[in-house]
């Protein structure tokens, strides 16, 4: 049928047909049984839709009581409470379907920045749009998500969630066993554990299974795949990649409670105060917040950082890296390096925060910013040497506390090397680690370099970074401890 | 009204039929529907269909076919309701009538199955949509105060109705599509 003909079946409903237009219908129903056929099925939804109403409206009380005004019949007098028992009768298991459709889904407990939602919301079919922030929901089997922004989601049941964008980690305990995450490019079912499914605005969903087992289903592809805790499968075309576990990439309901404290603190107000003043800092090199929304050269994922709807650069793939050019040639006898850091996941030989491009005997003091496989940092200035009681084995200054600890959670990284009193000073969340004293301290060189990984051999950091700030003098333990608390996205 | 007391344990007749029409009686409305699109006045034919039904009931030897007796007796009432509203408006013609009902008549199975569908179907619109049908099914529900309150005009607030419709019969369609394809 064409619309045209739809056209007229629906005027024909809504009363609403001129007389041509009426005659035009009839000779339509006469001819074609298609039509037909779909007017008694439209009439089959207009009687569903009024049933509905009627439950939903004052005027079921209409119904039930007898209709004296319509001037009844004596016939229908005997009738009436065969029809009233029926008609309640009718009611009631209509009221019931309907409870079944308002049913709760899942309830939201605990809310950063979301502005859709607030805590106690009833989650029912209804699709939701979150632009920032991350909300944790209970199902109404217990299962306990949490949904990062940028998100587009829905609920068709209680076990099974649409995500057609966004990140979610899912505890699911064993009532709610079956739990089902669908989608564009597959489903997950879980069969009683942790997981996480990430589905970016472009590009193929990925199941990371942090503990127990999970069923991963590719559309359009019949076998399905078993993964167990430490697995993670990207699914695209039908088919599945296996991809390295990136378990801290998913927000966490432990994690909801420091980021929802810090967000009620004002911390966010504080933080954008703290960035002012450090852009008025006469020594300052560079600020990288990504707030601008200016495209930043290099290959990398945008994802939300520290603040709910804020932005930050990603590195997930082997290569992937954010390219920076600052200083040229000049030469920084002291210099602070400090940076916010989400860490996906450690033991990776290097993870780059900011390297110099190349390492060459002709630049002396350009600098290496780093992450080691000993999970401390390093700060590492061409042509330099460890004095000679320095601890470290590997030649060059380490911090000593491990960040495991910080792993899948905002961390403040900071360094402050000074090339006259020849000494690198590392701190971790404001609290100063240790010193690390030089025999030879070139002053710093910087100039073209990548932040997120290193141009001459895979470097690359998994996670995010937010906040860099590379600033020509040596700051303070007090300055480190403000620039730290004033940025803290947790309480 | 002491007469549609059906006493436990004993088969009561009332009770056979009160079954047989809470199961069906959907359905004969949507077939009633078809043929005339009136609301008050499918209600006027139902009210004289359940009576005639009922009164019939004990000569339906086969409770199988409740449905297509009931659609008999539908008909009657239909070309009925027809005949008292012809006069001045725009009603189907007679032949038209019967045609729909007799096609009808052979659909009960698939009207109870469109129906089943349609609750999911309705669960899964979204809220706004579902909200503005079911305010716009409601009985006494004004269109022209509806549309204001939307900030719409009658004609687009139709539009929109017939949009939900056809979205709910292409729900419909392919849920029976999918059943009709299960193992």
């Amino acid at each position: 049928m064409n619309q045209e003909q739809l056209d007229l079946l629906h005027g024909y409903l809504n009363g609403s047909l001129n007389e041509p237009d009426f005659a035009r219908l009839q000779s339509l129903l006469q001819e074609n049984a298609d039509a037909r056929r779909t007017l008694r099925s439209l009439s089959t939804v207009e009687v569903k839709l009024s049933q509905l109403a009627l439950l939903h409206s004052e005027a079921v009380r209409v119904w039930v009581d007898p209709p004296r005004e319509r001037g009844l019949s004596t016939r229908w007098h005997s009738w009436w409470p065969l029809t009233a028992s029926a008609v309640c009768l009718g009611l009631m298991m209509s009221a019931w379907w309907w409870q079944a459709s308002q049913r709760v889904f899942a309830t939201v407990v605990n809310e950063v920045g979301v502005e859709e939602l607030t805590n106690g919301s009833s989650l029912r079919g209804e699709t939701q749009w979150l632009k920032g922030g991350s909300v944790e929901l209970v199902s109404a089997r217990g299962a306990r998500i949490v949904i990062e922004a940028p998100a587009e989601f829905r609920f068709e049941s209680a076990q099974r969630l649409w995500l057609m964008k966004g990140r979610l980690s899912a505890e699911v305990p064993p009532a709610a066993k079956g739990f089902t995450v669908v989608t564009p490019s597959g489903d997950a079912v879980d069969l009683g554990t942790r997981f996480g499914v990430d589905v970016p605005a472009n590009g193929a969903a990925e199941i990371h299974v942090f503990q127990g087992e999970v069923i991963a289903k590719a559309s359009g592809n019949a076998s399905n795949q078993s993964l167990r805790g430490g697995d993670a499968v990207a699914m695209n075309g039908g088919g599945s990649t296996a991809r390295e576990l990136r378990s801290s990439a998913f927000i966490q309901p432990d994690e909801m409670h420091g980021l929802s404290a810090g967000l009620a603190a004002g911390q966010r107000a504080r933080s954008e105060a703290a960035l002012t003043d450090m852009r008025n800092d006469p020594a300052l090199i560079a600020l990288l917040d990504f707030e601008s929304g200016e495209a930043q050269p290099g290959v990398f994922y945008t994802v939300q950082g520290r603040w709910p709807g804020s932005r930050a650069p990603e590195f997930v793939h082997v290569g992937d890296h954010l390219k920076l050019d600052v200083g040229g040639e000049s030469e920084w006898p002291q210099i602070t390096l400090a940076a916010w850091v989400r860490l996906d996941r450690l033991g990776a030989p290097y993870q780059s925060l900011l390297h110099t491009d190349g390492w060459n005997d002709d630049r002396p003091g350009q600098l290496h910013w780093m992450v080691t496989r000993h999970t401390t940092m390093r700060l590492a200035l061409r042509g330099n040497t460890l004095a000679p009681d320095s601890e470290e084995k590997e030649m060059y200054p380490d911090s000593r506390t491990s960040v495991l600890p910080e792993q899948g959670r905002w961390m403040h990284l900071a360094t402050v090397y000074d090339a006259g009193a020849k000494t690198v000073r590392f701190y971790l969340n404001g609290r100063f680690d240790k010193e690390t004293r030089q025999s030879i301290a070139h002053p710093a060189k910087l100039g073209t370099a990548q932040i997120g990984n290193w141009d001459r051999q895979d470097r690359k950091l998994s996670g995010r970074v937010d906040e860099l700030l590379l600033l020509g003098r040596a700051m303070s333990d007090e300055e480190i401890v403000a620039l730290f608390e004033a940025g803290n996205p947790y309480r | 009204m002491e007469s549609a007391k059906p006493s436990p344990g004993s088969p009561d007749p009332n009770e056979g039929f009160l079954r047989l029409w809470m199961r069906h009686e959907q359905e004969l409305r949507a077939f009633v529907h078809a043929c005339i699109p009136q609301a008050a006045e499918v209600d006027e034919v139902m009210q004289e269909v359940s009576v005639v039904a009922w009164r019939k009931f004990p000569t339906l030897m086969d409770p199988e076919q409740f449905p297509r007796w009931a659609c008999l007796i539908a008909r009657y009432e239909i070309l009925m309701a027809r005949r008292r509203h012809a006069r001045g408006r725009l009603v189907l013609d007679e032949t038209l009538v019967e045609k729909l009902a007799e096609e009808g008549a052979e659909e009960m199975s698939v009207r109870h199955r469109q129906l089943d569908a349609l609750d999911s179907c309705i669960g899964k619109l979204p809220r706004e949509r579902r909200e503005v049908a079911l305010i716009a099914y409601a009985p006494q529900a004004s269109m022209k105060q509806l549309a204001a309150q939307m900030g719409r005009t009658e004609g687009s607030l139709y539009q929109l109705l017939a949009r939900i419709r056809q979205e709910l019969l292409r729900c419909v369609e392919r849920t029976l599509a999918q059943e009709a394809h299960a193992p």
